[in-house]
């Protein structure tokens, strides 16, 4: 029989600017408090998962932390690698291979890089061979928000979505992070201020692109046995399915569907949920349009439908469908990867530890991840009870 | 304002192709006038970029075409922001997605020079060509 898996502990580092602080050291101190949130000591964790950008990442953390894990992870596919990570060690738990598993993120992207992760350019400077989509993307001049974009002018064309309906989503998470003081930006948001901050590659604007922040973030999984005796009513995982359309979005073949339209009705199937059931949604807004395409292959609006159903305040706390209570990356925080973060504010919001940003009374949250160039998505289904 | 001039001047190091041996034929087409891509004899259907297997029916049976060139825009961009030069001083420019008119396969690409104002998505455009070393070049488009 599967075994009911839970989160048990969850943990953020310091953030959203810490440049005194490696991502090993974001990792190791939101691991720390992970810990400490759970209940937990080094000594119970069995396995790790990490993505960072480089070989081994998992084997260097876990040497660092001085863990011996017998069940590793390292999914690298972007931003939703940590709800590939929690799917995989979801059903390792569930299949009985392990029984606790931390998963662990961290990276000071703001302090040693700045702020050149969406208009950098590709990678590969310096003539070295590239992935071979990337060849082809990197003399166009093509940038990671460019990419973002030109999907967005497709959804407008198709559907007739306008850029304030974008610029709502990130007046929203704006209202949102005004209720979180670890948020990277608290005044309020308006369309027009969106509207007017500059165009970084049409149809987005600079506040339709997330923050560049520095921070890390854990959280711990077991078996639901295990979580009784731990310190926090345990957070169930109900459902998940990751999966991926292309690499790089000249490979995008319909930039208006992502493949969360796969990935969302399986986990809701597995989690014996509807959209309409879902209290707090965890939404990866790396670009208000990830939000605005993701929703609606989600099911929470039919597709073309996603700009009036974000313009009609649906996404704020109160809300219709409330979603990134903390503020999300478009306010709070996006330290090169936030997958992980959704995870862990879902939890909060189903063990009602989310302070201001709280959702009353809520009992179903999904965490969804969108990596790459809208290429990978993951989404996890969690609930105050189990299936 | 000449926006073309920016993209008319030697190639940084670091932009020339470095082509791996199953895509050479693409830049060295660029180079000579030509837009080379492939296409499967065993399902007849094309693709861009250069692969061993076709990437619909999987098959190992792709040959190089000369596509004819004509597309339509599927979707594009304006890039105002680039922290990489020379695309910092390139800046606004319009890159795009097309695709084939004749082959269906979907190219992204600069458009050099074209006004922003001047690109639509469903517009008609075709393949141009810009020198990128003595033996490679760039695929670019513009209005057909």
């Amino acid at each position: 029989m599967k075994r009911n898996v839970c989160v048990v502990g969850v943990g953020l580092s310091d953030g959203p600017v810490t440049p005194d602080m490696s991502a090993t050291m974001l990792e190791a101190q939101s691991f720390r408090r992970a810990l400490d949130d759970a209940g937990l000591e080094t000594s119970d964790i069995e396995g790790l998962a990490s993505a960072g950008y480089g070989g081994m990442h998992e084997v260097q953390l876990a040497e660092y932390l001085g863990l011996t894990p017998h069940w590793l992870e390292s999914t690298q596919c972007g931003g939703s690698s940590f709800e590939f990570h929690t799917m995989h060690a979801y059903r390792a738990i569930q299949n009985g291979d392990v029984d606790t598993i931390a998963i662990v993120y961290g990276n000071n992207q703001l302090s040693a890089s700045g702020r050149t992760l969406g208009t950098g350019g590709g990678g590969g400077r310096g003539g070295m061979a590239m992935p071979l989509p990337m060849a082809y993307e990197f003399p166009t001049g093509l940038t990671l928000v460019g990419a973002y974009a030109m999907a967005a002018q497709r959804h407008m064309h198709q559907y007739g979505t306008t850029a304030e309906q974008l610029a709502s989503i990130s007046v929203q998470m704006r209202e949102h992070a005004g209720r979180n003081p670890n948020a990277m930006y608290r005044d309020p948001l308006t369309v027009d201020d969106v509207m007017s901050s500059r165009l970084v590659a049409d149809p987005l604007h600079k506040f339709d692109c997330c923050v560049i922040s520095d921070g890390g973030c854990a959280i711990i999984l077991t078996t639901e046995e295990k979580a009784r005796d731990l310190a926090h009513k345990p957070v169930f995982v109900r459902g998940a399915a990751g999966g991926m359309t292309h690499h790089s979005i000249q490979g995008m073949a319909d930039m208006t569907t992502t493949a969360a339209a796969v990935t969302g009705p399986k986990a809701f199937a597995e989690a014996g949920i509807t959209p309409g059931d879902v209290d707090m949604f965890a939404m990866y807004d790396s670009f208000t349009y990830t939000v605005l395409v993701v929703l609606e292959d989600l099911g929470f609006a039919p597709k073309g439908d996603g700009g009036a159903f974000v313009a009609d305040g649906n996404l704020r706390l109160g809300g219709a469908l409330p979603t990134n209570t903390d503020g999300g990356g478009l306010s709070a925080t996006h330290p090169g990867m936030r997958g992980l973060f959704l995870l862990c504010e879902a939890t909060r919001q189903l063990r009602g530890e989310a302070g201001a940003g709280q959702v009353s009374g809520a009992e179903i949250a999904v965490a969804s991840g969108s990596g790459g160039w809208l290429s990978t998505h993951g989404t996890v289904v969690l609930g105050t009870e189990a299936v | 304002m000449n926006m073309s001039s920016s993209w008319d001047g030697e190639t940084p190091k670091y932009l020339i192709p470095n082509p791996t041996p199953e895509d050479r034929e693409y830049w060295t087409g660029a180079r000579r006038g030509e837009l080379r891509i492939q296409r499967c004899t065993t399902c007849g259907l094309h693709q861009h970029y250069a692969r061993m297997l076709c990437s619909h029916c999987g098959k190992a049976t792709v040959e190089w075409v000369t596509a004819s060139g004509r597309g339509v825009v599927y979707s594009y961009t304006v890039v105002r922001q680039n922290g990489v030069p020379p695309f910092n001083e390139r800046v606004p420019f319009v890159v795009a997605a097309v695709d084939l008119a004749e082959e269906g396969a979907r190219v992204l690409a600069a458009m050099p020079g074209v006004e922003p104002d001047a690109v639509q998505i469903g517009m008609d455009v075709r393949a141009t060509f810009r020198p990128a070393s003595d033996d490679f070049g760039f695929v670019d488009f513009a209005p057909a």
